[in-house]
Parts: structure tokens; C-alpha cells; sequence
């Protein structure tokens, strides 16, 4: 029994530089590791070429295609439609629907909250939803901005147009967006 | 067990004696034995953790570090990130790849830098650096039939640069050949 141990012990490796290699790999690989879910927004830019041949006759203005565009400037948020501006009727000058009181998450400090005057990007899920039951077919949306509004904004934008939440589904509204050049 | 109690109970002091010694010896043998630790078990916890961090870290396509000039927005897309040129455009720099292609200050691209000054979209020294990221992505794909050029870029920027930047870089890229953008994003649950 005692010779069997002996036989055993004898080829004891020497762990200690293993074991050192491997606590330094360790911390360096978990520092080094995405702790944060990162994914992408698919986003393409207006392709140029030829003009449509075929224009759609003008007394007969549902042909158009839709051009669903939505603008951010500082005062809301405009939509247009088949080249027309969807018009607020409160306000027929002002954007389609305009900024509004309320608060949002602080970009710096995780879950503060500042208050001030904020986008409704719930009004905007619902106004696409219902252009989106007037044209099933449709996923294009065109995005364009004043120059000064922040990139934060536009993604906001994308996902509001995305799909919309129905009961436990996800309605699909305009997952295809397209920047624009800003509004001067 | 009553049995053995007997046993014992009978058995003469001089071998109680006797086994209280080797009793004592064992117990040194056991400290000394105790002194060497066996690492194997724990090694292979760490060997298991090491291949796992290592696995995780290879297969991460893209590998961007927020920081105070870098805070990526909030979303809730869930489009996986893919290979791809990456234009990082920071409150202090542009970068393509990791390399760092020219400075920004006050969220603008110097009038100097950009072809049609102050109110240009083409930047030219990112226009520069993003002909030579595809022209590396055609050369990788001529030898390597996996790989092929398709105009594809991610776009990694700080959440609050302006739209009048983005623009200028989407331009920027459109005319180095990039016409496919993806915005990266930190995802969050929709609510």
C-alpha cells in the first residue's frame, strides 16, 4: 500500500506557473468580455437612379407611393405621406404631433430620469400603425432630421416605427428605414 | 455495537496507551500530508473557465468599449452584429476599424476637411481611410471565397452627436461604396 502511494506521488506536477498564467488570463478575459447585449439596426441610404418612367396619373392620388417620411425638428415630429404633411389639427402649422411634457432617461446616469419636453413616440407608434393597416405592403420609412437633433432621437424614431405591440404579438410596422439629408 | 464496547472495555490500559501514540503519530503524518494541496480540482474549474472566457471573447464580432466620449444609444432592435467595417464616430474622434482617422471638435468635422467647406457632406480624409478598408475587404475576398464585399459598414456613434454628422458620414461612406449601414446599439426591453 505505502509502495503504491509512493509510486503515485512521484509524478506530482508542478502547478504553480500553470495556476499563475491562468489567474492573470482569468480577470484579463472577464474585464475583456461584453458584460452589455449589443445588436444592430439595418439602415440604408436613398439609392439614385433613373426617374419613374411610369408616374401614376395626378387625379388619382392613392396610386402615389406612399414616401412615408417622418421629420424630427426641435418643436414635434412631422409626417408626411405621398408627399403631403400629415396636418395636426390642433395646430395646422405646427408638426403632426408635437413635442410633449414628460421625462427621459438621462444618457449619462443609468435610470435618472430628467423632465422636460419629450418626443411622443406613442402617438407616432399609433399614427404608423394606422397608415401601416391603409398599406399592408408597405416597409419602407424614410428618416430625415434638423442637423442639430441627436443621434439618440433617430434610433428612438426607428424603433417606434418598427413594430408596435399588440397583446403578447409584435405588430411589424416600417422595419425598412432610410436616412434622408437633414432639413436645413 | 454492545459487543464491541465489551471488546474494548477488556482490552489492557497499556494498549489504550499504545493506540493514543499512534493516534498522535497519524495526526502528524495527516498535518504534514495536509500542508501539499491537491490543485487538480481546482484547476480543472479554471481550465473550464479559461476555454469558456476564451470561446466567448473569439466570437465576438465586434469589440467596442464605451466610454465618456463614446456612450452608445439605447434600443430595441435585435439584429445580430455582424463582420463588417466599423466607423466609430466619437464626441473626439472618428476612427475606421480602430484607427483613429481624424479629430472632431464640438460634435463638427473642420470646414478645412471637408470637400465644399462649412457646408459640405464629404469628408476626405474618412473618405480616404474607408477606400482603403474596402479595397482590403475586395483584396481579402479575391483570395478567400467566404468573404466578399457587399458595401456593408456598422456604425458605432456616440448617442448624442447630431444628425447633421451622421449624414455627413453616411454620405462620406456612400461614396467609398458603403450603401448599407448598420447602427449599433445597446439593446434594452421595449416596454
Amino acid at each position: 500500500m505505502t509502495k503504491k502511494r509512493k509510486a503515485d506521488a512521484a509524478p506530482d506536477l508542478d502547478l504553480t506557473p500553470a495556476m499563475n498564467l491562468i489567474l492573470i488570463l482569468i480577470p484579463l478575459l472577464l474585464t475583456a468580455m461584453e458584460t452589455i447585449k449589443m445588436a444592430t439596426i439595418n439602415v440604408a441610404t436613398p439609392q439614385i437612379g433613373p426617374s419613374e418612367v411610369n408616374t401614376p396619373p395626378e387625379d388619382r392620388p392613392e396610386d402615389k407611393p406612399l414616401k412615408l417620411t417622418v421629420a424630427l425638428t426641435d418643436r414635434g415630429i412631422t409626417v408626411f405621406a405621398r408627399d403631403q404633411v400629415i396636418e395636426n389639427k390642433d395646430d395646422p402649422l405646427g408638426p403632426t404631433i408635437p413635442k410633449i411634457d414628460g421625462e427621459e432617461e438621462s444618457l449619462t446616469e443609468t435610470g435618472k430620469m430628467i423632465p422636460g419636453r419629450v418626443y411622443d413616440y406613442n402617438k407616432l407608434a399609433e399614427m404608423l400603425a394606422d397608415i401601416k393597416a391603409a398599406n399592408p405592403a408597405e416597409e419602407n420609412i424614410i428618416i430625415t432630421a434638423e442637423s442639430n437633433i441627436k443621434y439618440h432621437y433617430i434610433i428612438k424614431i426607428m424603433d417606434a416605427a418598427r413594430d408596435k405591440k399588440e397583446g403578447d404579438k409584435r405588430k411589424v410596422l416600417f422595419p425598412n428605414v432610410v436616412l434622408s439629408a437633414g432639413i436645413a | 455495537m454492545s459487543e464491541e464496547m465489551k471488546n474494548y472495555e477488556v482490552l489492557p490500559d497499556s494498549y489504550e496507551q499504545d493506540m493514543r501514540k499512534k493516534r498522535k503519530g497519524n495526526k502528524e503524518k495527516r498535518e504534514a500530508e495536509a500542508a501539499k494541496l491537491t490543485m487538480n480540482s481546482l484547476m480543472d474549474i479554471l481550465t473550464i473557465i479559461l476555454v469558456f472566457l476564451l470561446k466567448s471573447y473569439s466570437t465576438d464580432p465586434m469589440a467596442v468599449s464605451p466610454s465618456a466620449d463614446l456612450t452608445i444609444p439605447k434600443s430595441s432592435a435585435i439584429l445580430d452584429i455582424q463582420q463588417s467595417v466599423a466607423i466609430t464616430v466619437t464626441k473626439a474622434a472618428i476612427l475606421v476599424d480602430n484607427n483613429i482617422v481624424m479629430m472632431v471638435k464640438d460634435n463638427k468635422v473642420e470646414a478645412s476637411q471637408k470637400r465644399g467647406g462649412e457646408d459640405g457632406y464629404f469628408i476626405v480624409p474618412l473618405n480616404k481611410a474607408l477606400v482603403e478598408a474596402a479595397e482590403k475587404v475586395r483584396r481579402i475576398a479575391s483570395v478567400n471565397s467566404s468573404v466578399k464585399f457587399d458595401g456593408l459598414c456598422t456604425i458605432v456613434m456616440d448617442a448624442e452627436i447630431p444628425y447633421r454628422l451622421l449624414t455627413e458620414v453616411t454620405y462620406t461612406a456612400g461614396q467609398a461604396e458603403f450603401s448599407k449601414f448598420k447602427f449599433l446599439v445597446v439593446v434594452t426591453a421595449k416596454a
